[in-house]
């Protein structure tokens, strides 16, 4: 096998991996965030299809297939059945820089286990992510309904004005570990004593927040927000067009899940073994993006939602000033570390 | 004219995150309790002789229905779910419905029917289930309605008990 071929054919395999790893994970997800909520009102949750219910999501997809797909009347054709595509594509796409694991060696093949690497990952993250506000917002508009309009809109403000937080928390990481490159900044973070959470708190909070507010999870789901606007954006819609809405949103948590771990939790190095095995890895990653997902359901089932007035003075009054001081302490403190090392020293040694 | 003060908040419930972190220690202990849900078509509700379901007709133990068509609860039935046709029998007692139909999906269990039943011949079930895939097979004729004395002992026994306390306390007034 000639080494292109043997690229490509590798190359195949990643993709799919990868990628239909991440569909049944959000697929997964939808069935835990209804099984969490559950548990948590004393309730049961789905439990009638397959084992403890286990076999729930797969019953949804079929639903969704056999349900009338209804376009309202005076509704953008086209733009109507643009949206959901626009909406899930963008967390799909963003999946393919995130380093999953290490080098993998099967076969007697080495990879790394990501579908690029991407030595500006961090920028195409941010860049692809932009665009799923337009699926958002298209979907609003092209639904011919106040609520939906009213949703889209709210929901583009929100994305616009959390962007910009995220966007400076991120560039703080990218400062110390002076790379773009996901996989180097993950490689930085070797044992527990590097992990940037250590160094970085502010910015992991704050990405975090944003990260809730990017997915348009509660409390910042505005541009669904039941009591007020029936459903946002996905009102008008059903079927498997709804269901896309639903698989872009649980893709796009499980990639900032990935994010937030990949910058903060060391990504796929593992706890007191800083030469595992790969498979390891691989597990120490997933384990981590579970805690997240399940943070991301945890917050979603004890917190009220904002209000919109609250939601945008805390995204430019709080978050943006907090992530510009962020980012410039850091900044100067890389800049001047020699310096403030001698005066550190010098302080130091003449006290003593 | 209600003045509401509001409480003012200090400032580590304003800084949000305490409070946040606190709501969550709450929801993650309430994972772990046990749901208070009934799983309903696997475990049934308690049922006893005070449940009022669905109306049914005694039959006697000599094999004959204690009903007389008489139509009291015809009458007193206020969603009009009962149909009676009376007819004659050559026994001492001569008169039984030859065709007696209540409409279950009419019939709201008020037991109007079974206060007005001048010949303890119509009691109220514990049965409740309700299910069927048409109209005309919920309206139930004799057949389905007929349910041996013995079934229905309990609630009888029930009612006779709740009547004779109303008899006790109008005779002492
Ligand atoms: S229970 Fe009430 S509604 Fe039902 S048949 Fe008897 S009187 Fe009519
Ligand atoms: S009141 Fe009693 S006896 Fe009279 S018709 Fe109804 S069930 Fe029969």
């Amino acid at each position: 096998m000639s080494p292109e071929l043997q690229e490509i054919l590798v190359w195949i395999v990643k993709v799919h991996v990868i990628f239909l790893g991440m569909v049944g994970t959000a697929a997964i997800t939808t069935l835990a965030e209804r099984k969490v909520s559950a548990w948590m009102q004393y309730r049961h949750g789905p439990n009638r299809v397959g084992p403890q219910g286990l076999l729930q999501p797969l019953a949804d997809g079929v639903k969704f297939l056999f349900k009338e797909s209804l376009v309202p009347e005076g509704a953008n054709k086209w733009m109507f059945r643009l949206a959901p595509a626009l909406a899930a594509a963008p967390a799909m796409l963003t999946v393919a820089v995130i380093p999953f694991g290490p080098d993998v060696t099967l076969f007697g093949i080495t990879t790394p286990f990501s579908i690029v690497d991407l030595d500006i990952g961090v920028m195409y993250i941010l860049a692809i992510g932009g665009l799923s506000v337009y699926g958002v917002i298209v979907g609003g508009w092209a639904s011919n309904s106040k609520y939906s309009l009213l949703g889209g809109l709210r929901a583009s403000a929100q994305m616009v004005s959390y962007e910009l937080s995220m966007i400076l928390a991120l560039l703080s990481i990218v400062a110390i570990s002076g790379s773009l490159d996901l996989r180097e900044v993950v490689l930085q973070q070797k044992t527990i004593g590097d992990w940037n959470i250590l160094y970085q708190p502010l910015a992991f909070l704050l990405f975090l927040i944003a990260a809730f507010a990017e997915t348009n999870r509660h409390p910042f789901d505005f541009a669904e927000c039941e009591p007020e606007l029936v459903s946002g954006f996905h009102t008008e819609y059903s079927a498997m067009r709804f269901a896309l809405f639903a698989l872009g949103e649980y893709c796009a948590m499980v990639v900032m899940s990935s994010l937030a771990v990949a910058f903060w939790f060391g990504g796929f190095s593992v706890p007191f073994l800083p030469d595992a095995h790969w498979a390891l890895g691989i597990a120490a990653f997933c384990a981590k993006v579970t805690f997240f997902l399940f943070l991301f359901l945890w917050v979603r089932w004890t917190l009220p939602r904002f209000r919109f007035d609250q939601l945008m003075n805390l995204g430019w009054k709080v978050m943006l000033p907090l992530a510009l001081a962020n980012l410039f302490v850091t900044g100067a403190v890389i800049a001047y570390a020699p310096q403030l090392k001698a005066l550190w020293q010098n302080l130091f040694h003449g006290a003593s | 004219m209600v003045i509401v003060r509001r409480k003012e908040l200090s400032l580590s419930e304003r800084l949000y995150l305490p409070e946040i972190v606190r709501g969550l220690s709450i929801t993650f202990r309430k994972l772990f309790e046990k749901p208070i849900t009934r799983q309903y078509p696997e475990e049934p509700l308690p049922k006893n002789e005070v449940t009022r379901g669905q109306p049914r007709l005694v039959v006697k133990d000599d094999g004959n229905i204690a009903c007389v068509s008489c139509g009291m609860c015809e009458v007193a039935c206020p969603a009009y779910a009962i149909t009676i046709d009376g007819g004659e029998t050559d026994r001492p007692i001569e008169r039984e419905p030859k065709k007696f139909e209540i409409d279950m999906l009419r019939c709201i269990l008020c037991g109007f029917c079974e206060e007005a039943c001048p010949k303890d011949a119509i009691f109220m079930s514990d049965e409740l289930e309700l299910a069927d895939y048409s109209r005309a097979s919920l309206i139930y004729d004799l057949q389905k309605l007929k349910r041996p004395k013995s079934a229905l002992q309990k609630r009888i026994d029930y009612v006779y008990r709740l009547n004779n306390r109303w008899r006790k306390s109008s005779s002492t007034s």
